[in-house]
């Protein structure tokens, strides 16, 4: 009897807590139409390779009906986060097999043709030597362009129109001009004015002048973003306009540019790829001499996931540096 | 009422500050139009108007944070509104206290009162602190050292900016309108600090409307109009008789 009352009570507790639910939100309405879904499918779903126009159509309506059931289950306030979690991504698996299945594709002849991992010998010392190109030019380019555009942005905050008419022409020039061409022009075209700089510094400088003038105006706009005030109560205190800079408008400032500074660095460090077109050995460089060298584009494959290993952690890194200093008790 | 205000202040030496004829332009509009004052040791000089009469920018002219158009101003004798005079470190001698205080939000309260001293002062940083201590401690922050300007009420910030003048050891410190920003129950513990101030024998310019306040600390009490100045002379005299029927309207609208 104690059973019975209390198989009773749970289900009482049950349908009292499921008597709102439409019927198609409820587990078993879902569990028959998957079953139905799953058995459609092994019924009805094409062979590998390329469909026929109807079995494509077929292939997109089964899609679908599990996509509108995915929806079902994904917009329930009552269904479990672990449940939703594993839904929405058996969705996008399911969306990757379908194209993996019916996209008519020879995988057999990309994997020989992009992922052949089976020659690489001897390509991963040119990663390492590309990389540590790349990370030179970048490190050396950052620094000098927020030296430059720091300044530039404190001269352009100063209203003095001459230095205003220079900088505002190397801010507009070098915002307009796509990096590519000022770094073709640096390298092919300077000798011929006498100017002869070796291709690393020639793309340094084109990075740098590039960086430079957007960083100039970040700086700008956060200094111009302290209140007149904290100018008014430094200039008060007796403290002279550098002192004033220094240690009442740059610390504040700082705070106000990290995230748009670091979205330049990081754009920056991605920017190095174009002093390919120049021969600096950095990594694409290296990339595309394997592709010669082993007659397949799996470096270039490589490239790309060693770009990613290299710039995604740094741009993590450059959140967890916005997260603490916003943290600070500062504002 | 405190003891006759006039005894405090010393007339026989030349004014602490003195305003000949100060005219100031903003791009055509003609804000200031020959402001005569005198302030002398010790004196407490209230400054009254309507928004946008001149007040602000007048007292805002006496440090040169505004440059004045024309006319002199003198500190203690010494024209300070002469192109060869060091303008920081006058400004440094006179001290100046802000509407919305103005607080540097990225220092402590200690750091924001110790850097005028450490870098105009040129103190080194301990004894810069402990000066930066005791002057906040004579303002009641005696516990708020370490903390940073949005930890701190209203009140609490303004009494911090006005430690953060005091520190510098001024000759004078101008205050502009150091309590409208404030919650009303935050308004007397400032007030109280000046109030302590001016006993103390500091000279203060003050751009005010805490008539109670005014009544109890000023010497002198000029009333501005639309740029010029419509009535001046001791405080009770201007606020309980005034002759400008421009300050009985004033005075009437602030009751």
């Amino acid at each position: 009897m104690m059973h019975m009352t209390n198989f009773q009570m749970t289900i009482q507790q049950w349908r009292k807590r499921w008597a709102y639910q439409p019927w198609f939100r409820r587990y078993e309405c879902l569990a028959l139409g998957l079953a139905v879904w799953v058995v459609a499918a092994l019924l009805f779903l094409p062979p590998f390779g390329r469909p026929a126009p109807l079995g494509a159509a077929g292939v997109i309506l089964w899609y679908l009906a599990g996509f509108t059931m995915a929806g079902v289950l994904l917009t329930d306030r009552e269904k479990p986060i672990l449940l939703k979690r594993a839904t929405s991504l058996s969705v996008i698996i399911l969306f990757f097999w379908l194209f993996y299945r019916y996209s008519g594709t020879r995988w057999d002849r990309v994997q020989a043709q992009f992922f052949d991992f089976s020659r690489m010998d001897g390509v991963w010392e040119m990663y390492a030597q590309g990389l540590l190109v790349t990370l030179q030019v970048a490190i050396v380019a950052a620094v000098l362009s927020i030296i430059f555009g720091l300044t530039f942005g404190i001269l352009r905050t100063l209203g003095n129109p001459v230095i205003n008419l220079f900088l505002g022409l190397h801010i507009d020039i070098f915002r307009a001009l796509p990096l590519i061409v000022s770094m073709v022009l640096i390298f092919y075209a300077l000798p011929f004015v006498g100017i002869r700089l070796p291709a690393f510094w020639a793309a340094v400088l084109a990075l740098v002048l590039m960086n430079s003038a957007y960083q100039a105006e970040i700086f700008r706009a956060g200094i111009e973003s302290i209140p007149r005030g904290q100018i008014d109560a430094a200039r008060a205190l007796g403290l002279g306009p550098g002192a004033t800079m220094r240690h009442v408008i740059l610390p504040q400032a700082f705070k106000i540019v990290i995230p748009p500074l670091t979205n330049n660095l990081v754009s920056l460090v991605k920017d190095t790829a174009v002093a390919y077109v120049i021969t600096v050995p950095e990594l694409l460089t290296n990339a595309q001499q394997a592709v010669t060298w082993k007659r397949t584009p799996t470096p270039l494959i490589l490239s790309m996931f060693v770009y990613l290993a290299t710039l995604i952690p740094l741009i993590h890194l450059t959140r967890r540096l916005e997260r603490r200093l916003n943290a600070g008790n500062t504002r | 009422m405190n003891a006759a205000p006039e005894t405090r202040s010393d007339t026989t030496r030349a004014p602490m500050i003195e305003a000949r004829g100060i005219h100031k332009y903003f791009s055509g509009t003609h804000v200031l139009r020959g402001i005569n004052a005198r302030v002398a040791h010790g004196e407490v000089v209230a400054l009254m108007g309507r928004s946008g009469s001149g007040k602000s920018t007048f007292l805002r002219c006496l440090n040169r944070i505004e440059e004045p158009s024309e006319g002199d101003v003198l500190i203690d004798g010494t024209i300070i509104t002469d192109l060869r005079t060091d303008v920081n470190s006058v400004r440094a001698d006179i001290g100046m206290v802000f509407q919305d205080y103005n607080l540097f939000p990225h220092m402590t309260a200690l750091e924001n009162v110790a850097l005028g001293l450490i870098h105009v002062r040129k103190r080194p940083r301990s004894e810069a602190q402990d000066l930066a201590a005791s002057a906040l401690t004579q303002v009641g922050l005696a516990d708020h050292l370490t903390k940073y300007p949005n930890q701190l009420s209203g009140g609490q910030q303004q009494r911090v900016a006005i430690a953060r003048s005091l520190a510098m050891r001024p000759k004078a410190i101008l205050f502009d309108e150091p309590t409208s920003a404030l919650d009303p129950e935050m308004v007397h513990e400032v007030l109280d600090v000046m109030r302590t101030l001016a006993s103390e024998g500091m000279t203060m310019v003050v751009v005010s409307h805490e008539i109670g306040f005014l009544r109890k600390v000023a010497d002198q009490l000029i009333m501005f109009d639309d740029g010029v100045v419509i009535e001046r002379g001791p405080t009770a005299r201007v606020l309980d008789a005034p002759e400008h029927a421009r300050t009985r309207e004033f005075l009437g609208a602030l009751k």
